[in-house]
């Protein structure tokens, strides 16, 4: 805080210092109580009155906060003999923008300035006020206001940022850039233009307006040595260049660009682009945001003649060749990669030849294969070569891996390198069983043999060969998938153990292990290892994906909440901070920075995992408690009845989600989180090409759409059909004192028919298929994809039939408590009947049976209990007689058979999962590891044997160096075996307590009745 | 193959195989903000071919009179792009610019002493191990300040080491 003249906020400074002093060191009390001499002393100072309100909100006390801020902010508006300064302005805007209520802080700024109008501090505080506000055309007219006042640079900045900001985000038109263009002109033309982002804003300017001549002009001038690094600015004078169309012009200033940086690859395919007005890599207008760079060079074909085409080619070549010459070292790989382009352009071209190209590949191998970015580097040269080249291509690979003794980690390398390869190229996913399987071990055997190259390393470093035992689990993956044999996967699960126990930093491993984990019900375990990925902040945004859907699925609830929890905490947290880092930028001068921190924000703001983070929270909340009516009540009330995800919902459609999962880390199987190739039969290698993930990414995220719609309208639709439920019984009404309004149970068909809809049926027809199903007419197939979905809209659509008698008439009603009822316990049923024993069942559907529980069955039974609130309210005697009464008592009768029935549907999953938590762990582990015991000819076992003989040899006379030998020694596959057992036993537990805090909830209620 | 420009909050949505490293610390997103807001020169990426993150380094310049100096907050590179010399580009990279464009007169950077293979590398960058703070990181490892004399340091007066440890309140800036 500062002061001036030894005052702050009109007091001496040393009256303050206390207060200060005692809220940095965290004393709060202290802090308050050295506040009370001080406002007695100045009773009428909005900076003394600022203090205690900032104390007080920091000691939780909001409402005492706020008040107190209102009487300073009254002071500051009555009374002409106070001090305006920024000082306590600022430090009301600190509580009020804690308090929400940066409107407040907003207008005691906007007063201030209008009585000291030359006051530039206040300015520059109210600016930053419209900052945290986003209003864009305010903080361009303050801005401007400042600029006329001194003139300076940065304000005009500001300004002229401010106009960007509301057309790139708000609903400027473009034609507010040619008046930020023009301010900018004029101020150049008096005042001349000092800081490189100035530069860079105006150029920008002009390149959202097409105006790419005016930009190279103003680039090339003298305001160009603005940008000191110059490379730089001759990477963006190449840009501006061809995006104007001057391609010959952006060749040259490309290829200077490569002659400073021979490294940099983007720009050779800029240089190539423009060589070849093909305008491949020239799309730089749109920049690619995505987190799955899919990014591909597919350039267009050339216009070119032939003989232009190859005489330009031969000139890149010529650049290439002499970049290659200048490089001293091994460590510029992008002219030899060019060289590889050429040859895949000639042949897009429909001039090359193939063998020209693998023969670039080769040398590339021959150089750089021991790179572990050999085969990423090299992957989209692959795909454009047929499958009989890629074979030759792969042989030759193999052959060029001739053992360099002197140089072992070298030999390694490219011997991964082709194993890499031979997955890009997809000749993995073609090989007959026992191939796979000799290529696992042979993985294996590598990781173990060159074990001791990396006995020197610092446990904290990677060691050689870390690849090795991936790619081995990919194929064991695939082993089990083709196979169905259990073995397979528990080799795969033992392989990457057994490479955590050597070093276990490497998250490649956790992230194949959490969801193997995740697929075979020991999502515990799984959830142990994310943990121990350390996924914090921003990793939030982009790494969640691995773990949060199935935790959703899962009785995990205390660390589903807490996964929620974090994530929603930190997206709110920086939602709150980041209009004050923006107006950093504006103080700093990072204009560019300015645009990108809005946008930035927005990108958040429609974060599909965020807003499924926030419809996800409640609904888990609601789970809960949904064996108390009363606390559900609660927490409907706290989102305004479900209203609130109503809005959400009704907007979905028209915004543009963003979705920033970083899916490539995903293993091949699960590519995206709505997917798992291993619940399906194997069907051929399809599957893994580069187009049929990006249908599916695109799929996914539509899918994902429909999911938010949906999943919006729940809270809503849970509390609709408690009202309904409440108002089916006669009487109920005059008994509880509490109006019915029909409107509810309007709204509520309203919902069922949106519903539907989503679930791509009218409402009569999903009412018509229901009743189908439920009477045999047909199966139950049609609802399997969306299984919990239906069941929902089933309990729904009888809570809003109980009280509007509309499906089917009024004898009906008895139907759909019948239907319900039945439906339910007909899929437990199934579900139950068709899972085997979990340990050697991966991939079985708890997680359906998870939801079913805790999703219908939950909100079924919150029907339940508000008919059977209404009909016993409570402190009042049931009236006797009446014509009501028949119809009471059937219905009471109804509620009694379906508590029955419900129980009974519950006490089915309880006996499942008794059966499966009665054996004996070491039982069960002992299942486990049998499958990889078995000394046969064929099946699973043989790569784990390798690790078995490894760790086993007690006599070895290879040296692993110390830390590697005490791993070695200490791993145990049965340890694995128990903690998979005891980490399904705990899902298992969990579920149970759930199943058996619902029994009791019903049991109660029927004791009630 | 290293494309190497400016570190933008995009950069933050792509960077999980940089940062799932356990020794690459995830900060907070005021931090890198922070940064990018106020020093955007000092915070680079690496992309490779494909748009791969390969490592980034992020920095600071600060300081008053000779004490004013390029500093490396954290360096870090993916696992994939390991053993090709790519922290040394990106170190290059840092001290060119507090060289050549903020005229600093060293660029300096703290390590925990337990990082062997990182004070290795370091020397091999021209560092020199300055002083020693001691419990530096969450009070409790010690750091050691490793230096890089610039171009401005003419006697090279900013590398010599001192005699002595220091504590973490007697550093000048943090």
């Amino acid at each position: 805080m500062a002061s001036k003249f030894g005052l702050a906020g009109g007091i001496p400074e040393r009256r303050v210092r206390p207060i200060w002093d005692a809220i940095d060191s965290r004393q709060f009390k202290n802090a308050l109580k050295h506040c009370t001499p001080l406002l007695s002393k100045y009773p009428n100072s909005p900076y003394a009155l600022a203090l205690k309100a900032l104390v007080l909100e920091r000691m939780g006390k909001a409402e005492e906060a706020f008040s107190v801020c209102l009487n300073a902010k009254e002071l500051l508006y009555t009374n002409d003999s106070v001090l305006i300064d920024d000082l306590t302005l600022s430090t009301l805007q600190i509580v009020f923008q804690r308090l929400n209520h940066l409107d407040m802080a907003t207008s005691c700024y906007e007063y201030a300035c209008a009585k000291f109008p030359s006051n530039l501090d206040l300015m520059m505080g109210l600016f930053n006020c419209y900052v945290r506000e986003y209003s864009f055309v305010k903080q361009q007219q303050i801005a401007i206001k400042m600029y006329k006042i001194v003139g300076e640079e940065r304000f005009l900045l500001w300004a002229v940022c401010s106009i960007q900001l509301q057309v790139l985000c708000g609903n400027g038109g473009e034609k507010l850039l040619h008046l930020a263009e023009g301010l900018l002109k004029k101020h150049i033309a008096s005042h001349s233009l000092h800081e490189p982002e100035a530069l860079i804003v105006y150029i920008s300017l002009l390149e959202q307006q097409s105006k790419y001549g005016d930009a190279l002009e103003l680039l090339t001038g003298k305001f160009g040595s603005l940008i000191m690094t110059e490379a730089d600015r001759l990477r963006l004078q190449g840009r501006l260049l061809a995006r104007g169309g001057n391609c010959a012009a952006a060749t040259s200033i490309f290829q200077k660009v490569l002659e400073l940086c021979p490294d940099d690859w983007e720009c050779f395919l800029h240089y190539l682009g423009c060589l070849l007005e093909d305008d491949g890599s020239l799309c730089m207008g749109t920049k690619n945001d995505s987190t799955y760079p899919l990014k591909t060079m597919d350039s267009q074909v050339s216009h070119l003649t032939d003989e232009a085409f190859g005489s330009r080619l031969s000139s890149a070549s010529s650049l290439v060749q002499k970049l290659l010459t200048e490089a001293s070292d091994d460590t510029v790989r992008c002219p030899y990669l060019a060289n590889i382009e050429i040859e895949r352009r000639k042949l897009l071209h429909g001039k090359g030849d193939a063998n020209k190209l693998m023969e670039a590949l080769i040398e590339y191998f021959f150089r750089f294969g021991h790179l572990a970015c050999f085969a990423s580097d090299v992957e989209t040269f692959l795909h454009i070569l047929n499958l009989d080249k890629k074979t030759q291509l792969l042989e030759k690979l193999m052959e060029c891996c001739e053992p360099i003794p002197t140089n072992p980690r070298k030999t390694l390398g490219q011997h991964i390198t082709v194993f890499k390869i031979q997955n890009i190229v997809g000749s993995m996913f073609t090989l007959p069983l026992n191939e796979l399987e000799t290529t696992a071990v042979k993985m294996t055997q590598l990781y173990c043999e060159n074990l001791p190259l990396s006995k020197d390393l610092d446990a904290q470093e990677s060691m050689y060969g870390e690849d090795l035992l991936s790619m081995a689990c990919n194929l064991l993956v695939q082993l089990f998938w083709r196979t169905r044999h259990i073995g397979y996967l528990v080799e795969s699960i033992m392989i990457l153990e057994f490479g955590l126990s050597v070093r276990r930093h490497i998250w490649q491993y956790k992230i194949l292990l959490l969801h193997l984990y995740s697929h075979w019900n020991s999502l515990p375990l799984a959830y142990e290892w994310y943990k121990t990925l350390d996924v914090k902040n921003i990793l939030l945004e982009s790494v969640s994906h691995h773990i949060l859907p199935q935790m959703l699925s899962s009785p995990l609830w205390a660390d589903s909440t807490d996964i929620l929890r974090d994530y929603l905490r930190f997206m709110d947290d920086h939602f709150r901070e980041s209009a004050d880092l923006t107006f950093l930028a504006y103080r700093h001068r990072s204009y560019s920075k300015v645009i990108e921190f809005v946008q930035f924000k927005e990108r958040l703001q429609q974060s599909s995992q965020y807003m499924m983070a926030k419809i996800e929270t409640p609904i888990l909340q609601l789970k809960q408690k949904a064996n108390n009516i009363e606390e559900e009540e609660g927490i409907l009330e706290s989102s305004k009845h479900g209203v609130q995800f109503l809005e959400l919902s009704d907007e979905i459609g028209s915004k543009s989600l963003t979705f920033n999962e970083e899916l490539q880390l995903r293993p091949w199987w699960t590519p995206t989180c709505d997917k798992n190739y291993l619940l399906e039969p194997f069907e051929g290698s399809s599957y893994c090409t580069r187009e049929t993930l990006y249908d599916q990414i695109k799929q996914s995220q539509a899918k994902v759409v429909k999911t938010i719609e949906k999943r919006s309208l729940l809270p809503r639709m849970v509390y609709l059909s408690i009202q309904c439920a409440s108002s089916s019984f006669k009487e109920s009404v005059e008994a509880n004192g509490v109006v019915f309004d029909p409107k509810l149970s309007s709204e509520l068909r309203l919902l069922l028919d949106r519903y539907a809809n989503i679930l791509g049926f009218s409402f009569q027809d999903a009412v018509g298929l229901a009743f189908d199903i439920s009477s045999g007419l047909k199966d139950s197939e049609a609802w399997s994809c969306n299984l919990i979905d239906w069941m929902n809209f089933l309990v729904f659509l009888n809570a809003w039939n109980l009280y509007s008698h509309e499906v089917d008439g009024d004898s009906n009603r008895h139907g759909t408590w019948l239907i319900v009822n039945s439906i339910l316990k007909k899929h437990i049923l199934d579900k139950v009947g068709s899972m085997g024993p979990l340990e050697s069942s991966p991939g079985c559907d708890l997680p359906n049976l998870v939801l079913l529980v805790t999703e219908p069955i939950a909100w079924h039974i919150l029907v339940i209990q508000s008919c059977a609130r209404s009909l016993v309210p409570s402190g009042k005697r049931k009236k006797k007689g009446g014509p009501a009464e028949n119809f009471n008592v059937q219905l009471s009768q109804e509620l009694q058979e379906s508590i029955l029935s419900v129980c009974e549907t519950i006490e089915l999953v309880r006996q499942w999962l008794n059966q499966q938590i009665i054996k004996s762990d070491d039982y069960k582990s002992e299942s486990i590891l049998s499958s990889l015991l078995e000394e046969k000819e064929e099946g699973p076992g043989k790569v784990y044997r390798v690790v078995e003989s490894l760790t086993s040899s007690s006599t070895s006379d290879v040296d692993f160096g110390d830390r590697i030998t005490r791993a070695l020694q200490s791993w145990s596959a049965t340890d694995i075996a128990r903690k998979i057992i005891c980490s399904q036993r705990t899902a298992l537990s969990n579920f149970l307590k759930i199943c058996d805090s619902k029994i009791k909830s019903l049991q109660a209620l029927k004791a009630h009745l | 193959m290293t494309t190497i420009r400016r570190f933008s909050c995009n950069d933050l949505l792509r960077f999980a195989s940089v940062n799932l490293d356990h020794l690459t610390e995830t900060f907070n997103m005021s931090f890198y903000m922070t940064y990018m807001a106020r020093w955007p020169d000092y915070f680079h990426v690496a992309e490779a071919p494909g748009g791969r993150i390969m490592g980034y380094i992020m920095g600071k310049v600060e300081g008053q009179g000779e004490s004013w100096h390029g500093h490396v907050t954290a360096v870090t590179v993916a696992p994939e792009y390991r053993r090709q010399q790519l922290a040394k580009k990106l170190m290059n990279m840092l001290e060119d610019v507090s060289d050549k464009i903020d005229k600093a007169y060293f660029v300096d950077l703290f390590v925990r002493a337990s990082n062997t293979p990182a004070i290795k590398m370091y020397e091999k960058l021209d560092y020199v191990i300055y002083r020693r703070v001691l419990r530096y990181y969450s009070g409790e490892e010690d750091g050691l300040d490793m230096r890089k004399a610039l171009s401005r340091d003419i006697e090279k007066k900013s590398i010599i080491p001192l005699k002595r440890p220091v504590t973490p309140d007697e550093l000048e800036y943090d």
